[in-house]
């Protein structure tokens, strides 16, 4: 199969794969940067397997919900717990994320064990970020939290840019910084659910990472930072999905991996750039 | 003229945890007042409660103008407590001292740009303006800090512990720049420091601040060495030279 057939099949075969990535892609890459930032890139490995396990719950009979609703419950619900304690200094941040994160692995896995065999299978699919199978459903939610997400955060970028720089001063000029911390989590988090239900936690939580770190890497100016990942959010789906068909790999870890050598990329140039 | 900013009685505190019990103290419009203790002493605590962010346990704190518009508080924070990840110029970052006036949805315009230039010259930071914030010296950052409270045209400069962990030069340049600032026009400013050498030569009056021991006044009738040597629990010294106080601490064996 040419290159010409492969691009062929994805688009006309796989669109909402492909789409669906890029969205993903998008607003992860730009949400990302913020978590970078605000040094809690755990968060974006513990919402993700938070909203695994809100989504596993919802296997079990005693939580008759649409997956996607109780992926995104369990989510925002954990986000209103845990907000309060990331910014408090009693408990290290990490030591507040580890717990959830662990818990949410425990739970999981005790759910899957009452789960029905073939639910079982279903969630390890989830797991796995099985991106080719999107449903149109699932992809109409992503593209309703893509547009609500990036619109709040374009339209309060200061809110969210000066709360998250220096809390401390916003706060006396009038910004609720909680009020505006707790915002920006409960975006995240309705992102993530929504996200990692679509494309898996490998997917989404790459790309809450690595385009930010990459575009950290290539560029010293803030609004720069911000378009470089987000554009790495585009590209890395795009190549990643064509090479998953060339050598026959799975799709997200084949995306993953090309965010990956982005990222190598940028550390080599910002390393040949300093010597020069 | 009524006082800018009037404690009355005021008990300061985290829920049943009192830190400061009965203060009463006001600084005036215009003033240069100092606030002076040793760390955890609840220096902080009252800056709280002054810009707003902490309610009174008992007593009052009131923070009026003459003319009964709110008070405009331009708050230089300790260095470390901004983040670094991203590199903001310090030109951006002193545009987050227009933000507040700016309200919900709008964006910075060129009456913001120019407000931010002629703050950035204020401070003599023209050179480092478009430099990364984090890439700048202890002092560079600290004027960029000065600079963005000054954007929000402030009637009170408030500024906690501004020469912390600076060398010498840096230190006296930074209280030089506070200094001039505080000639030049109506600012009323408020410096917060652990460091009695920084406020006792600069300040008009202070408040010296240890839990049980609330002093205030001008500075030579608060700064003696019966009163520093009871909150320090040490033998201070307290000297008049040339005009300037100087504080021997340590029995006076040359430790300071």
């Amino acid at each position: 199969m040419g290159t010409a057939d492969i691009i062929r099949t994805i688009v006309q075969e796989f669109p909402l794969a492909l789409y669906g990535s890029i969205l993903v892609g998008i607003v992860c890459a730009f949400l990302g940067v913020y978590i970078v930032a605000r040094r809690v890139v755990f968060l974006g490995a513990v919402l993700t397997q938070v909203s695994v396990m809100g989504l596993a719950l919802t296997f079990l009979p005693f939580f008759p919900v649409p997956h996607t609703i109780g992926s995104l419950a369990i989510t925002l619900a954990t986000v209103v717990i845990i907000s309060r304690m990331l910014t408090g200094k009693k408990i290290p941040r990490d030591g507040v994320l580890g717990v959830v994160f662990i818990t949410s692995v425990a739970a999981r896995i005790l759910i899957m064990q009452k789960a029905q065999r073939v639910e079982v299978a279903e969630i390890e699919n989830l797991l796995r970020g099985d991106i080719l199978f999107v449903t149109p459903e699932l992809f109409e939610l992503m593209v309703v939290a893509f547009v609500v997400a990036m619109a709040l955060h374009l339209l309060f970028f200061k809110e969210f840019t000066y709360t998250s720089f220096d809390p401390e001063t916003a706060q006396t000029q009038g910004f609720n910084a909680a009020g505006w911390n707790l915002a920006f989590y409960l975006i995240a988090a309705v992102v993530i659910a929504f996200a990692t239900h679509m494309v898996g936690d490998l997917f989404v939580f790459g790309f809450l990472v690595i385009p930010p770190v990459s575009a950290m890497l290539l560029t010293r100016n803030v609004k720069a930072i911000f378009i470089l990942s987000v554009v790495i959010g585009i590209l890395a789906p795009v190549v990643g999905l064509f090479l998953a068909f060339v050598i026959d790999v799975p799709a997200s870890p084949a995306i993953v991996a090309v965010a990956s050598v982005v990222m190598g990329a940028s550390w080599l140039w910002s390393v040949v750039a300093k010597r020069g | 003229m009524p006082p800018l900013i009037t404690f009355t009685n005021a008990t300061l505190g985290y829920g049943n945890h009192i830190i400061l019990r009965g203060i009463t103290f006001a600084v005036d419009a215009g003033e240069y007042f100092g606030l002076v203790g040793p760390n955890g002493a609840g220096k902080t605590t009252i800056v709280r409660a002054i810009l707003g962010s902490l309610r009174p346990l008992s007593g009052t704190v009131k923070v009026a103008r003459p003319d009964g518009l709110p008070v405009r508080f331009g708050y230089v924070p300790q260095r470390d407590t901004v983040d670094y990840v991203l590199p903001y110029t310090a030109r951006e970052v002193v545009m987050m001292g227009r933000y507040r006036d700016l309200g919900l949805l709008r964006r910075p315009g060129a009456k913001d740009r120019e407000a931010v230039a002629r703050s950035i010259a204020h401070v003599q930071m023209e050179a480092m303006a478009d430099r990364p914030f984090r890439n700048l010296s202890g002092g560079q950052k600290q004027r960029a800090l000065i600079a963005r409270a000054l954007a929000c045209d402030p009637d009170v400069l408030v500024l906690d512990e501004p020469t912390n962990g600076m060398d010498l030069a840096s230190r006296i340049a930074i209280l030089d720049l506070v200094r001039e600032l505080h000639r030049e026009g109506s600012l009323t400013v408020l410096l917060v420091s652990h460091l009695l050498d920084d406020v006792a030569n600069h300040v008009h009056r202070l408040a010296v601040v240890e839990r049980e021991v609330f002093s205030v006044g001008p500075v030579d009738e608060v700064l003696t060495g019966e009163n520093l040597s009871a909150i320090y629990n040490m033998p201070v010294e307290v000297q008049r030279s040339h005009g300037r106080t100087i504080i021997i601490a340590g029995g006076g064996n040359g430790n300071r």
